[in-house]
């Protein structure tokens, strides 16, 4: 049996929701009509899950929720936002206060009490885990942003933490990682192909750039490489060097499937692979999600709005790709500005559209954790 | 126990030129159709509405208990579901005869698209010029904001004022 903490200013729904919690579900509810109410129950017994309305007068669902958050004693439990504020924004904005789950009334009994058991069986909030590993960024339609993500993620990761990441590009054909971070790609990587000893994590270090944000870059070179590029066994070399020193690497990938982004792919923890709602990118990640069927587990797909108009929703996109889509960046037109500049959002505007999304990507791209072998 | 948590009060998102205002509105005698195209009074009441600046439209900036919003200045509202948009008569009946016809229109800050239900016979120009009703209804509608695209709303319903029409276009069916 849990204690469910429900506050909705409507006295009879309240009454309902009452005895479908104690009655069919075996819970305890405390009722709350008023958000200031919840909130001073809440804090009195701290319950194992709370029921928020939004619509409230005085204090309104999304504060109870940011309130909730804020104290140490409810700052874990499960919170269900249930609003006739249904829309995509609402969701939106009731993940953003905090909320699991966003339901939109009106919801029917059976539904409702499934997801309270849902969600009390998945148990407290975990604080998110900080993202260590390898996260490799595909597209294999270039021009679709994967790079302005790659790139806003790394700086945004430097910028919280005290452990630096370490982005590296793998472009042959003139990355631009180093020119949307407003620095000289000298050096990069096209000298450790010629290295005839091994690549140790003091001879890498020698090979990165250093962004103020305190954030390392292993650049690709500026003129595009006749070739492959970085040798399979350097990149593996390079990739283990480099995880010696960084708790996290970020791969901005080429769009080509050649030796060179297998080995790296193999070696991610998590593959972002980014795609747009243009046909050619659906076609391109359709192909992609085949080609790569054995990292099924560790793919993660990232939908990315480069321009204002997206011809097709999201739920379409899900229905093409047979699999949902992990994290959503919206258009954001200071992005071209930015590149333009060299001052990526994620470090001079962390409240721009471009640079909030990309911090609710992390939840998204941790890796999957493995059981040990026994 | 398998009832859906409704009750007379309609939810309802209205939509101004400047704001989003959430609200209920009391259907029990009337849809929410035959109350905005009810000729003889300019304004809807609405119970406990929550304001939303469009440039927020997330976000609850203010809370009144019961106002009134001034039909005419209405551009659209969206319902949940496609019979809260439709009068009384073409909720529970004349179903035949009827198709659906896709659409596009603009009104200010907004594009729309979604169908319309029509009598095979209409002449779809009178939609926007002899139609008695200020309020058409656009089913399975979906909105979204001219200058930010990633904000839009869906509703089975969306009540447009024919007024604020800017753009009205018929889509043709590949």
């Amino acid at each position: 049996m849990a204690r469910i903490l429900v506050i909705d200013d409507n006295t009879d729904l309240l009454q309902m929701i009452r005895l479908l919690l104690e009655e069919r579900g075996g819970h305890e509810a405390i009722l709350a009509a008023e958000g200031e109410d919840g909130l001073r129950k809440a804090m009195e017994n701290p319950p194992d899950l709370a029921i928020v309305d939004i619509m409230m007068p005085g204090m309104n669902g999304y504060e109870v929720c940011r309130r909730l958050r804020q104290e140490p004693a409810t700052a874990d439990i499960p919170i269900i936002v249930l609003t006739a504020r249904g829309q995509e924004i609402d969701r939106r904005t009731a993940m953003e206060a905090g909320a699991d789950l966003h339901i939109p009334k009106p919801v029917t009994m059976s539904e409702l009490l499934e997801r309270v058991n849902e969600l009390l069986a998945r148990g407290k909030r975990q604080p998110a885990a900080p993202l260590g590993g390898t996260i490799a960024f595909l597209s294999l339609r270039g021009g679709v942003g994967t790079t302005t993500l790659a790139v806003n993620l790394s700086l945004l990761l430097a910028q919280q933490s005290e452990q630096k990441p370490c982005l590296i590009d793998l472009s042959p054909s003139s990355g631009n990682v180093a020119l949307q971070l407003g620095l000289r790609p000298d050096p990069n990587w096209s000298a450790l192909a010629l290295l005839s000893t091994g690549i140790g994590a003091e001879t890498i270090q020698t090979y990165l750039l250093s962004h103020p944000s305190g954030l390392r870059v292993l650049a690709a070179p500026f003129v595009p490489i006749v070739g492959e590029g970085l040798p399979r066994d350097k990149v593996l070399a390079a990739l283990s060097a480099l995880r010696h020193s960084f708790p996290l690497l970020v791969i901005d990938l080429p769009s080509i499937l050649n030796e060179v982004t297998m080995a790296a792919l193999e070696n991610a923890d998590t593959i972002a692979l980014v795609t747009t709602a243009d046909p050619a990118s659906i076609q391109a990640t359709i192909g992609t999600l085949q080609a790569l069927k054995g990292f099924q587990e560790k793919i993660r797909l990232i939908l990315n709005q480069p321009v204002s108009r997206q011809p097709v929703s999201r739920q379409a996109l899900e229905r093409i790709f047979r699999r949902p889509i992990d994290g959503l960046v919206p258009f954001d037109p200071a992005q071209a500005q930015a590149l333009a500049r060299g001052k990526p959002l994620a470090y001079t505007n962390p409240d721009a559209p471009l640079a909030k999304a990309v911090a609710t990507l992390v939840p998204a791209l941790q890796p999957v954790r493995r059981a040990a072998a026994p | 126990m398998e009832e859906t948590l409704r009750t007379g009060w309609l939810a309802v998102d209205f939509f101004t030129q400047s704001y989003r205002i959430s609200g209920h509105v009391d259907v029990r005698q009337k849809s929410l159709a035959d109350i905005l195209n009810d000729s003889t009074t300019g304004f809807v009441r609405l119970e406990d509405a929550y304001v939303s600046p469009l440039d927020r439209p997330g976000e609850i900036v203010a809370t009144y208990p019961a106002p009134h919003l001034v039909k005419a200045n209405l551009t659209f509202a969206v319902v949940p579901h496609q019979e809260d948009a439709l009068s009384r008569k073409q909720a529970y009946g004349r179903y035949l005869g009827t198709f659906l016809q896709q659409i596009f229109l603009t009104v200010p800050g907004f594009e729309i698209v979604g169908y319309l239900r029509l009598s095979a016979r209409v002449d779809l120009r009178r939609v926007l010029t002899t139609e008695p009703n200020e309020f058409i209804a656009v089913l399975d509608g979906r909105v979204q904001a001219s200058l930010r695209p990633d904000v839009t709303f869906t509703g089975g319903g969306i009540l447009v004022n024919r007024r604020h029409i800017g753009v009205f276009c018929v889509v043709k069916e590949e």
